[in-house]
């Protein structure tokens, strides 16, 4: 009875709802029984969890250390969870002091601790806003570039504020690591990061990158030039107090600030090479630029190191200091567009992956596909693209598909079929690599 | 036609935003059958019915809670026999050999030297909390990138999002409690934070006396993190803890797709 009203409400193959083609639906698969199969699968992540705990007290067992002095001063790092607060905590200073009125009466302290507190709200506020925020529908991070590139930002920042939480045992370790640079951590690699996440995920979208790359790639061209000129004519070498004048010295007369003339015209020249393959060169040529370029850029480097720590002590040190302080610049930049032009110009690996796997089984494609009717291989049975994504097909939509689009423009999910098909022939017809000896040459 | 009245309208609003996020369902009834079915069955997740197998990867990403919820488990076991010995008293005392130590410090020396396998039980209530923060911070990132709090769970997001904290403050309160060199630093920077806390002056001061109970650290700092650490953060996170999750049940999981 109950099934016969169910019948009564289901609208398909009724005046105006075509028949449902394809697979059976297959909705009402059973679950898995709670005993023993989940039981069991819950226990084996709950043994290995608590095995993992278990030596891990056993290998690496917590020292109390001294006891707490109030005669002597600490200097402990806290836990790693901390550090981030702990890094904003110690950039505070660089924020203006003072007294605000509170409007009650009495006033505000703004010191370094105040603006410690504020700053560590900048990852903590945001969580608490991001649901109110972002209200879209779309959930995978692929389809989502800003959110996802907002959130690899966010990781970033904590990550290298964290970073900075250390930065008094970083210029004990290696003491050309100036304080200055440290503290540009909390802007520029962050920023590049989240850059270079967008820029990929929107690949992974097969969508156009041309301006994107262009952009990127050419920003960090222009800031590495802007910041070699900088540093050659007006900026602060570092830390080693050199004036103007003797600076231009150095530049063209004096031996010592030869390695680092160098090693700076290797990073314009290298950046400007990535920029302008990706601006001029077509896609299979310019990858293939790059990648002799990177190579012979980390030789050079590598042998012109080895070259002056030999013949030009001094000058190769001064390089050092002054590439390590613009660090942010000279070495992350080359980097960020080394990046970015490998994200956004790399295929993606399946692109069943992201073209086809939202579909759930409407069939709506089928209803509308103009060669299901008139091909006989192709007739009842065939769910257009639920049968693609499973590989369930013969090759049939495959060569003789129009391309014509009616079934993206009913696709309830938006999915480009046709997209997807063209990627797949020119796969296809591409030629191949020397690994399959040539037999698909041309 | 007559127009709705404001407070009817008022009604159907503030009240279809409310069921479409906890539809009426008969809790009670469900779990009453669930509990008497032999057989119970789990659903199968959308990827699992769908053979989505192309995302097989993100699947131990969505055990991130329960890892976090069995990484508390372990501490609390490990926390309750650590709290046989542990004496929350960070007074400053001296040795006759003039050493400065005091009965939190010597209790935690006790647990690690002197106790048979005490050193274990710290040691597992110590990386345990390494592991349940770490599982945490995954967990939230999973839910982020997988646009998991978006309608109906915005109010799960914000439970999770006061969760971590609390999670943050254990950790926190933790490691100030063996009354060792980094738990006098920690309390030092804490009691400086919490006495700056935006707003007026008062209101600084206020926490500071309430949370640590002395402007400068001196000892008895120790016993209100104590209180904090093994009553406050541990009721009201058990409770924030049970809604999250009963909320994750009602609402289902956030499926891949």
């Amino acid at each position: 009875m109950q099934i016969e009203a169910v019948r009564e409400g289901v609208f398909e193959g009724k005046p105006g709802f075509p028949i449902q083609y394809g697979p059976e639906r297959t909705d009402h698969q059973p679950g898995i029984p709670f005993w023993p199969h989940e039981v069991y699968r819950d226990l084996v992540i709950v043994f290995i969890l608590v095995a993992i705990i278990f030596f891990m007290s056993a290998l690496w067992t917590p020292i109390v250390g001294p006891s707490a002095n109030p005669a002597v001063q600490p200097f402990s790092v806290p836990d790693w969870y901390l550090l981030f607060s702990w890094g904003l905590l110690k950039i505070a200073d660089l924020f203006p002091e003072g007294r605000i009125p509170d409007g009650l009466g009495g006033t505000i302290n703004v010191d370094a601790a105040f603006w410690g507190d504020v700053l560590s709200l900048i990852p903590i506020l945001p969580m608490f806003l991001i649901p109110f925020i972002d209200r879209g529908r779309e959930t995978r991070p692929a389809k989502a570039p800003i959110r996802s590139a907002a959130g690899m930002y966010m990781i970033a920042f904590v990550f290298f504020a964290s970073v900075y939480a250390t930065n008094d045992r970083i210029i004990a370790t290696w003491s050309f690591v100036h304080d200055d640079m440290l503290k540009w951590f909390f802007i520029v690699p962050p920023i590049l990061v989240g850059i270079a996440s967008y820029v990929g995920i929107r690949r992974l979208g097969f969508r156009d990158m041309y301006w994107w790359l262009v952009v990127s790639v050419g920003a960090a061209f222009t800031l590495v030039t802007t910041v070699a000129i900088q540093v050659f004519l007006l900026g602060p070498w570092g830390a080693d107090g050199i004036d103007p004048v003797t600076r231009l010295g150095h530049l063209f007369g004096n031996a010592s600030g030869q390695p680092l003339f160098w090693f700076v015209l290797i990073v314009i020249v290298y950046t400007g090479i990535l920029f302008f393959a990706t601006a001029l060169l077509r896609e299979r040529k310019a990858k293939g630029i790059v990648m002799i370029a990177s190579l012979a850029t980390f030789f050079l480097v590598a042998g012109l190191v080895k070259f002056f720590a030999d013949t030009n002590p001094t000058g190769n040190l001064l390089a050092l200091r002054v590439l390590a302080y613009h660090g942010n610049w000279f070495v992350a930049l080359p980097l960020f567009a080394l990046i970015t032009f490998y994200v956004g110009t790399r295929t993606p690996y399946s692109t069943y992956e992201y073209l086809l796997n939202e579909c759930y089984q409407c069939g709506k494609c089928h209803t509308v596909c103009p060669v299901t009717k008139v091909e006989d291989d192709a007739l009842g049975g065939l769910n257009l693209v639920y049968n693609t994504f499973k590989k369930q097909h013969d090759g049939v939509p495959l060569w003789t598909c129009l391309a014509c689009d009616a079934c993206s423009a009913v696709c309830p999910l938006d999915i480009k079929y046709s997209d997807y098909i063209l990627e797949e022939r020119s796969k296809a017809m591409a030629p191949k690599t020397a690994a399959d000896r040539g037999r698909h040459a041309g | 036609m007559p127009r709705e009245s404001l407070i009817g309208r008022m009604y159907r609003k503030v009240f279809g935003y409310l069921a479409s996020r906890f539809p009426p369902t008969p809790w009670s009834d469900l779990t009453r059958r669930t509990v008497e079915t032999v057989q119970r069955q789990v659903p199968r997740s959308h990827a699992e019915k769908y053979e989505l197998k192309t995302i097989w990867y993100w699947y131990p990403l969505y055990c991130l809670g329960g890892i976090s919820f069995v990484a508390f488990i372990t501490l609390t076991i490990t926390g309750i026999l650590l709290g046989f010995y542990y004496i929350p008293d960070g007074t400053i005392e001296y040795t006759f050999n003039q050493e400065v130590t005091s009965r939190a410090y010597q209790s935690m020396q006790f647990i690690m030297n002197d106790i048979p396998f005490g050193f274990m039980i710290r040691g597992m209530h110590h990386w345990g909390a390494h592991i349940m923060i770490a599982a945490v911070f995954l967990h939230m990132m999973r839910v982020y990138f997988t646009g998991a709090y978006k309608k109906p769970r915005e109010l799960n997001w914000l439970l999770g999002a006061v969760l971590m904290i609390i999670t943050l403050l254990f950790g926190y309160s933790g490691y100030v409690l063996p009354a060792n060199d980094l738990s006098r630093a920690a309390a030092t920077i804490g009691i400086n934070m919490t006495k700056a806390a935006p707003g007026p002056a008062w209101l600084g001061q206020f926490a500071t006396m309430l949370l640590f109970g002395e402007p400068d650290p001196t000892g008895f700092y120790i016993i209100r993190m104590y209180w904090l650490h093994v009553f406050v953060l541990p009721l009201v996170g058990i409770l924030l803890m049970i809604a999250h999750m009963a909320l994750v049940w009602i609402q289902g999981v956030a499926e891949p797709h």
